[in-house]
């Protein structure tokens, strides 16, 4: 009877696990056309076709692609906007989320509406408002033109999420911080904080992509070379008349490890979530 | 792990305060720093478009003509193309609250557990999202590639010849192609979201369940689908909302073609403003895309977290 | 709100480093579309300018991107702002328009005067640039555009270059027959089709004609036009080209001719660039201007032009500096950097970029043009024409049709000017 049960949860196991193999193989595939693309010459790429096996593995590629596009700058810059970015959007966000989740007082519904609008805004038509600010700011065309607008453009998204979540913290939690003597700061940082990292880890995740693949907003805000961002630095492998594919792939492959590596990073805090959850029922 | 914390550093806590904020300020305390950043860069350029959709202005000129509602009433009365977008919107969201939301939800139920593999599928199905928007472009025109693509080449190889497409090139299948790689590039989101959100269900309720003879399904059913609602709103209301502003994708791999086939909302606010010089009409079209948004998404959030 | 804090004191700190640097001495800020290989062409030649004129720094910002992508944006931004740059890149005609019209380009005729720049430059890029009369910037490049085909190809069908529309169809029938697509196309943006059908348009209505449709003098409802659209129509039908090549993007559609599946692009001056970064054999590639059965052969071609914004500071050095790069001495010093120049009398070196070299000779003579029409019609007018354009290619539109709908469109397109 039990040997049932588990026979058949294992059979339901490996049914799962080969259906997310097969599904995950479909998924590689354009990640496997930009190796593919990345370690061969131009000539070979272009003309034997994007599909076919590279007759002769190039690395040299990837030095190429890091010097002539000059990728330290980009890379630099795009580091130390996540590192000014993320941290500061996120707190500012939490902050703002934890009275809308878990306090009550007057236009608590309003203010959340205030915030909700701003996920419907389209950046497009901001762009230019944007940039005359930044000039009066004194801070156009530097990297710190663009933490204001990002960090703005994720709040009302980060808020969402987050009051989402908070919500899902049983209020007693805070409760008995406060009967012990806890002012709502420190509910808000030792209880609700640590409570919730799972979501904030997600959100990290989320933000940190969004920030390092942001396009419009720093491709329009800053013109100097030396303040650009990788993916306006990707532009370079673009000419007016001819891409060069093969340093544009190795380049993509290049600043895509950093993002990979936080990914896996913060996905211990999915875990650490797990145990969290636990120790709250 | 929470408690622990909390006794060691109560002391310390309670002796540092000096004096007290009035309660009835602490949410508005809480609340300042994103209100204030929010409002000045994103609310101010935001009503400085507001101000520019009643003018006529190519967006370069010192001056500007003042036009009243003219140009939403041309959105609505004359332009055919924002018809077919607004369309192609619709179709593009109806797609987006079903696909990967469902595709998301199944696979954060398939992976949330604790095995070395699952962090490594979580990681590849996320993996896209971390691909320039110009690497996808260009990868899944090459896929998508009439001639040597990689669809077409497979599809004939299994003896489906007459499935072979023109895809992107094709005027009824380039939207549904780029709504593919829009499943690809996007599962990610909806499947971390729902993964954060199963880890906030207590194994308690699974344990009672199961006791009281609940099947897999009943379990899905009465214990992880309420334990999702906070999440389902989430995900849900972000598919209209990014549906109906879906912009970089579209642009990226169709610019809207062939013909106007393709066109969104987002890319024919973009044509309008960047490209046609007529940044009133952008601007207002932008306000016409918030104002949809608002429309649908507010109500559904407000009634579903009620309480 | 310890992050704040560090962020408002890095914050200050920028600001601090920004404001020292921009004091030293008089930036000149160029704004281009290069690439990155081009960028380290032009390296010395900047670095010269600077050495040569100490009081002054020239600094280059690059947008690049392909087929006008974003380019525009960015400068139309900068624009808006009043943050442009003093010198910036241009294509020719329509696509400089709007920056025209909306007064933020410096008309440049007293700067002709000064530095006599007519007699520098190729005369009929002159023609193109000016405006209601004025001139508004500088030729750069001269770009003209023909059929660029494979050589082993022709040889192998024993084909030569055709001398009338005739030829071409009959080489096109050939290669059909062998199962070679005759050309490949990247329908992407529209430009690159266009460039088929422009050269049609050339053969049934003729030089006079094709310019009065391209100033919409003409009603583009006409026989000769449903006739050109007829042959895009067969040349698609006929199998011609490579199939469903609407959203192919225009530098993808090379990839067919490189594989030796299609014989002939439709590429200007530049190809040759583009097979050597292609690594490709170049001397496998020779083009023939398509012959258009009227006289003079009239071929595409455009300008590419340096233009300096109204409101720009340090207008004078600017001009001074747009002189400095168009003067043959200079050009000739760094030859790499200004191939495809406007510069009469830059001759390419024939062994090293022996295609450069003929076009050279081709657009710095007294040889009869026709722009294409995406630098012809503004932005919006021909995104409508692409739309028809398309929907002929897709048989979804017939050519009678089409003719008519083109003519609606521009006079749709002309009654929003005049309100």
């Amino acid at each position: 009877m039990m040997s049932d049960v588990r026979r058949q949860r294992r059979l339901e196991q490996t049914v799962i696990f080969l259906g997310l193999l097969a599904l995950s193989l479909i998924w590689l595939t354009p990640f496997a056309t930009v190796v593919l693309s990345a370690i061969r010459g131009q000539g070979d790429l272009l003309a034997r076709g994007v599909f076919s096996l590279p007759k002769k593995i190039a690395w040299g590629n990837f030095a190429e692609a890091w010097s002539t596009g000059d990728f330290s700058i980009y890379f630099r810059n795009s580091l130390l906007l996540i590192a000014m970015k993320v941290p500061l959007g996120i707190f500012i966000a939490a902050l703002a989320a934890y009275p809308l989740a878990k306090l009550r007082f007057r236009f608590s519904g309003a203010i959340f509406i205030f915030f909700l609008a701003g996920l419907a805004v389209p950046v497009q038509v901001t762009l230019q408002p944007l940039l005359v600010m930044m000039k009066q700011l004194g801070i156009a065309n530097s990297l710190f033109a663009l933490v204001p607008p990002y960090v703005a453009f994720g709040l009302p998204f980060q808020i969402f999420v987050l009051r989402g979540f908070f919500r899902l913290i049983p209020s007693e939690l805070l409760e008995a911080a406060r009967l012990d003597g806890a002012s709502e700061w420190t509910a808000f940082l030792r209880v609700m904080l640590p409570l919730s990292v799972p979501a904030l880890a997600t959100l990290c995740i989320i933000d940190v992509l969004a920030t390092w693949n942001e396009f419009l907003i720093a491709l329009v805000l800053i013109s100097a070379k030396e303040s650009r961002t990788v993916p306006v630095g990707l532009l370079q492998f673009q000419g007016e008349y001819s891409s060069q594919y093969t340093l544009l792939m190795a380049g993509i492959l290049i600043s895509i490890v950093p993002v990979i590596a936080i990914f896996i990073f913060l996905q211990r805090y999915f875990v650490a979530g797990l145990t969290a959850g636990a120790v709250k029922g | 792990m929470s408690e622990i914390t909390l006794g060691a550093r109560r002391p310390v806590i309670v002796r540092r305060r000096r004096w007290r904020i009035p309660g009835a300020a602490i949410p508005y305390l809480f609340l300042a720093p994103a209100t204030l950043w929010y409002a000045a860069f994103l609310v101010y350029p935001m009503l400085q478009s507001l101000y520019v959709s009643f003018f006529d202005w190519d967006g370069l000129s010192p001056s500007m003509t003042f036009v009243g509602l003219e140009n939403y009433i041309n959105i609505f009365a004359v332009d055919d193309v924002a018809r077919l977008a607004l369309w192609n919107n619709i179709l593009w969201t109806l797609g987006a609250l079903v696909l990967p939301t469902l595709f998301g939800l199944l696979l954060a139920l398939a992976l949330n557990r604790r095995a070395p593999a699952s962090t490594l599928f979580r990681t590849i199905f996320y993996s896209p999202a971390v691909l320039p928007l110009v690497a996808v472009g260009l990868i899944w025109a090459w896929m998508y590639n009439p001639h040597f693509g990689v669809v077409n080449v497979t599809l004939k190889a299994v003896g489906l010849r007459s499935w072979a497409n023109g895809w992107l090139s094709d005027y009824t299948m380039a939207l549904p192609a780029t709504f593919v790689t829009f499943i690809w590039s996007h599962v990610g989101f909806p499947m971390i979201f729902y993964l954060a959100g199963l880890q906030a269900i207590s194994k308690e309720y699974y344990e009672a369940a199961t006791i009281d003879g609940a099947n897999a399904f009943q379990r899905f059913r009465h214990v992880t689908m309420p334990g999702l609602a906070e999440t389902h709103v989430i995900v849900l209301s972000l598919a209209v909302i990014n549906g109906f502003k879906v912009f970089d994708l579209v642009y990226t791999m169709t610019y809207g073609g062939p013909g106007r086939s393709t066109q969104v909302l987002g890319t024919w606010m973009y044509f309008q403003t960047f490209q046609y010089y007529h940044a009133g009409y952008g601007s207002a079209l932008a306000w016409v895309i918030a104002a949809i948004v608002l429309v649908i998404a507010i109500p559904y959030i407000r009634r579903m977290s009620r309480g | 709100m310890r992050g704040l804090r560090i962020f408002a004191a890095t914050a200050l700190a920028g600001l601090v480093a920004f404001s020292a640097g921009a004091e030293a001495k008089d930036t000149l800020r160029l704004m281009t579309v290069f690439d990155a290989p081009t960028v380290k062409l032009w390296e010395p030649v900047l670095a010269a300018y600077n050495a040569a004129n100490p009081d002054i720094e020239v600094k280059m910002e690059t947008v690049a991107g392909s087929g006008a992508a974003v380019y525009p944006d960015v400068l139309r931004t900068s624009m808006a702002s009043g943050d442009p740059p003093d010198v910036f890149f241009m294509w020719g005609g329509e696509i400089a328009g709007p920056f025209i019209k909306a007064g933020q380009v410096e008309p440049l005729d007293a700067y002709y005067e000064k530095y006599g720049w007519d007699k520098v430059v190729a005369p009929w890029t002159i023609d193109r640039i000016t405006r209601d009369g004025h001139k508004y910037g500088v030729p750069f490049h001269a770009r003209g555009m023909g059929l660029w085909y494979r050589v082993d190809l022709f040889e192998k069908y024993g084909l030569s270059e055709p001398k009338t529309y005739a030829d071409l169809a009959n080489i096109c029938a050939t290669f059909k027959k062998d199962g070679i697509y005759c050309a490949s196309f990247g329908g992407k943006f529209g430009w690159q089709t266009m460039r088929l059908l422009d050269y049609f348009t050339e053969t049934t209505c003729g030089p006079e004609e094709h310019d009065k449709l391209n100033t919409l003098q003409s009603s583009w409802n006409q026989p000769c036009v449903v006739a050109a659209y007829d042959r895009m129509a067969q040349w698609v039908k006929d199998g011609w080209l490579v199939p469903d090549f609407l959203n192919v993007a225009p530098n993808d559609a090379r990839m067919a001719v490189y594989s030796g599946d299609a014989a002939m692009v439709f590429e200007g001056g530049w190809f040759e660039g583009v097979l050597k970064s292609d690594e490709q054999p170049m001397e496998n590639f020779k083009f023939f201007l398509p012959p258009t059965d009227h006289t003079p052969v009239r071929y595409s071609a455009f300008p590419e032009q340096w233009m300096i914004p109204t409101s720009s500071k340090h207008k004078d050095q600017a001009a001074a500096f747009i002189n400095w790069m168009t003067i043959p001495d200079t050009q000739k010093q760094y030859p790499e950097a200004f191939t495809a120049s406007a510069t009469i009398g830059v001759e390419s070196d024939c062994t090293v970029a022996p295609r450069d070299c003929e076009w050279k000779k081709l657009l710095t003579s007294d040889s009869a043009t026709y722009p294409p029409t995406d630098q012809a019609f503004t932005k919006e007018l021909i995104d409508g024409f692409f739309e028809v354009q398309d929907g002929v290619v897709a048989g979804k539109i017939a050519p009678a049709d089409a003719a008519a709908q083109m003519q609606a469109k521009a006079e749709a397109w002309k009654a929003k000017q005049k309100s």
